[in-house]
């Protein structure tokens, strides 16, 4: 019986340690990509997440860990299209992000994702995260997808143990707003469509949440240069 | 949702003959609207190379792009509805109502193979048995805990030459998906006949071809005609001739109505297909007279095996001329 115990407490800690890591990626996340987070948030600690978030039996409970967050004025900047004749005053295309953490431990199909786009539909949520233990069914993607005029992304908790950006060997993207964007085309003399491309798909561009046409700027060290920049395209 | 239900009643009746309801009733629905006349013009004011045709290819192939998305969310959405059913907590699912036996049916011939795992894979994770019309609860923990496979022993006699019994060694998974064996053979008999080619891309008459049928209604289909041919064979043409007479009847095309099912029937789907990419003229080639060709006569030039596409060999040309002298003499 003691040994019994002894195993789950290791278990429920294993768990709570894997998802606090998890859960301080999403803030640094939700920082880099421009949304209000205070320091005391990105900087939370083991035992602060545990007792914040923990069941009586050790567990991390998933349903506390709902996150939102506001842009800042940065991000609306660069969210903000250009003014044309047809749109002379245009909005940020950016909104209230809201990140939740799917309790379920396997089987995530089209009803979790239900729920979830519920939630984001009927609260006035421009952007959603949706973070699950395992990967969820295709009808599920689709689904998730399928949302108009709302943003739904999907990670796994595995994704967002370590934060990718900081790794030494991926370089720092900047995503520019569409001024700094028609700029660099006019300096240059180029189409957008004569950038270097990345995909949307790739795992820099999910963390940053980019979208289709957005351009960054990527910042590598070089050995003769000093510093070096090349720009994407997203597709 | 509502609006695109499987089985409305007065839509299955109206097409009977031609698509599944569920994709027609789509196709009309969202009339793919093409630009005005003026919004066209005005486009291609502001590009010079652009001509009207290429505007044509580029709508053409936005349509086809836009076909598929709708059909797509289409699959998605019978898949969630289907979750649903069967209706009743205690149905049978050797004997399934019909109301049930139809929306299923209807909902399979849009899919494909890989939708079908799809969907069966979405029933487990709602914990439903993989055959769509079970209400049972899928297995769970098939064998010893943790094998990933597991071995299933047939009949006694069902081994190599009738001796002992054969050993399937299975996945534990495969096993898990349904509630039982019967119910897998039945799931997997629906799998086999659904065809690979995605729906925006099947010609009407395709999508028509496809008859779902239940392993149940395959037996019995088999246990009848095995039991009674000579009954059959009596009753037979007087049907036959109900039919045709019948379908002699729907032949006509009643209004704007018949006629759009008739055009979804051929395929016409998209209106710029039906004038067709090509600007082709018929033509029939125009006879200047109905006398048959003469025969060939013999001249003169020809005696000595004639010109050789107009040249005439200088040799022959001499003996011709000899020839020629000799011949006037010959008749004076």
């Amino acid at each position: 019986m003691d040994g019994d115990v002894s195993a789950h407490s290791q278990e429920a800690e294993k768990e709570t340690t894997r998802l606090w890591r998890t859960f301080r990626t999403v803030y640094e996340m939700l920082a880099d990509r421009g949304y209000e987070v205070s320091d005391d948030e990105l900087a939370i600690s083991l035992d602060e997440f545990r007792q914040k978030y923990s069941d009586p039996m050790g567990y991390p409970d998933r349903n506390k860990m709902k996150i939102q967050a506001r842009p800042t004025e940065d991000m609306k900047v660069k969210y903000t299209a250009l003014p044309s004749k047809s749109n002379p005053n245009p909005q940020p295309d950016c909104g209230i992000i809201y990140v939740d953490f799917c309790p379920d431990a396997s089987g995530v199909g089209t009803k979790q994702v239900r729920a979830f786009n519920h939630i984001v539909g009927d609260n006035n949520i421009h952007t959603g995260i949706f973070i699950t233990q395992t990967p969820i069914s295709p009808s599920a993607v689709r689904l998730l997808s399928s949302l108009p005029n709302h943003i739904c992304e999907h990670f796994q908790e595995q994704d967002l143990l370590v934060n990718i950006t900081r790794h030494e060997l991926v370089p720092k993207h900047v995503l520019l707003s569409p001024e700094e964007k028609s700029r660099l085309l006019e300096r240059y003399r180029l189409k957008e469509s004569q950038l270097p491309r990345m995909q949307v798909s790739d795992p820099v561009a999910r963390y940053l949440g980019l979208r289709r046409g957005q351009v960054v700027k990527i910042i590598r060290k070089s050995e003769t240069a000093g510093r070096y920049a090349s720009y994407r395209w997203v597709i | 949702m509502s609006s695109q239900r499987v089985s409305s009643p007065n839509n299955s009746n109206a097409l009977k003959t031609s698509l599944p309801t569920a994709f027609a009733s789509v196709v009309e629905e969202s009339s793919y609207a093409l630009p005005s006349q003026e919004e066209q013009e005005k486009y291609l004011e502001g590009r010079p190379g652009a001509t009207s045709r290429h505007l044509g290819i580029a709508l053409q192939h936005a349509q086809q792009i836009q076909a598929q998305k709708d059909a797509e969310d289409l699959i998605l959405d019978r898949t969630i509805e289907l979750l649903d059913i069967p209706t009743s907590p205690n149905a049978d699912p050797a004997a399934p109502s019909t109301e049930d036996k139809q929306s299923f049916k209807t909902a399979m011939v849009l899919f494909r193979p890989g939708d079908y795992d799809n969907f069966i894979m979405e029933r487990n994770y709602s914990e439903l048995c993989g055959y769509g019309l079970c209400p049972h609860k899928n297995r769970k923990q098939v064998g010893a805990t943790g094998s990933t496979f597991h071995f299933k022993y047939g009949a006694k006699g069902s081994g190599q030459g009738g001796r002992g019994r054969s050993v399937d060694i299975v996945p534990r998974e495969m096993l898990e998906k349904w509630c039982s064996d019967e119910c897998a053979e039945r799931a997997l008999f629906i799998r086999v006949q659904l065809s690979e080619q995605p729906v925006w891309e099947r010609r009407a008459d395709e999508t028509e071809a496809i008859k779902i049928e239940l392993l149940e209604e395959h037996r019995a289909k088999r246990q009848k005609k095995k039991a009674g041919p000579s009954t059959s064979a009596s009753t037979e043409p007087e049907t036959n001739e109900a039919d045709i007479t019948a379908g002699v009847e729907n032949l006509k095309i009643h209004g704007a109505e018949r006629s759009q099912e008739l055009a979804l029937e051929r395929g016409d789907t998209v209106p710029r297909l039906r004038q067709g990419r090509v600007d082709v003229q018929l033509r029939e080639k125009e006879l200047s007279s109905d006398s048959s060709p003469a025969a060939p006569q013999l001249r003169p030039e020809d005696a000595m095996g004639g010109s050789i596409e107009g040249y005439v060999p200088q040799e022959r040309q001499k003996e011709s001329a000899d020839h020629q002298d000799r011949d006037i003499l010959d008749q004076l």
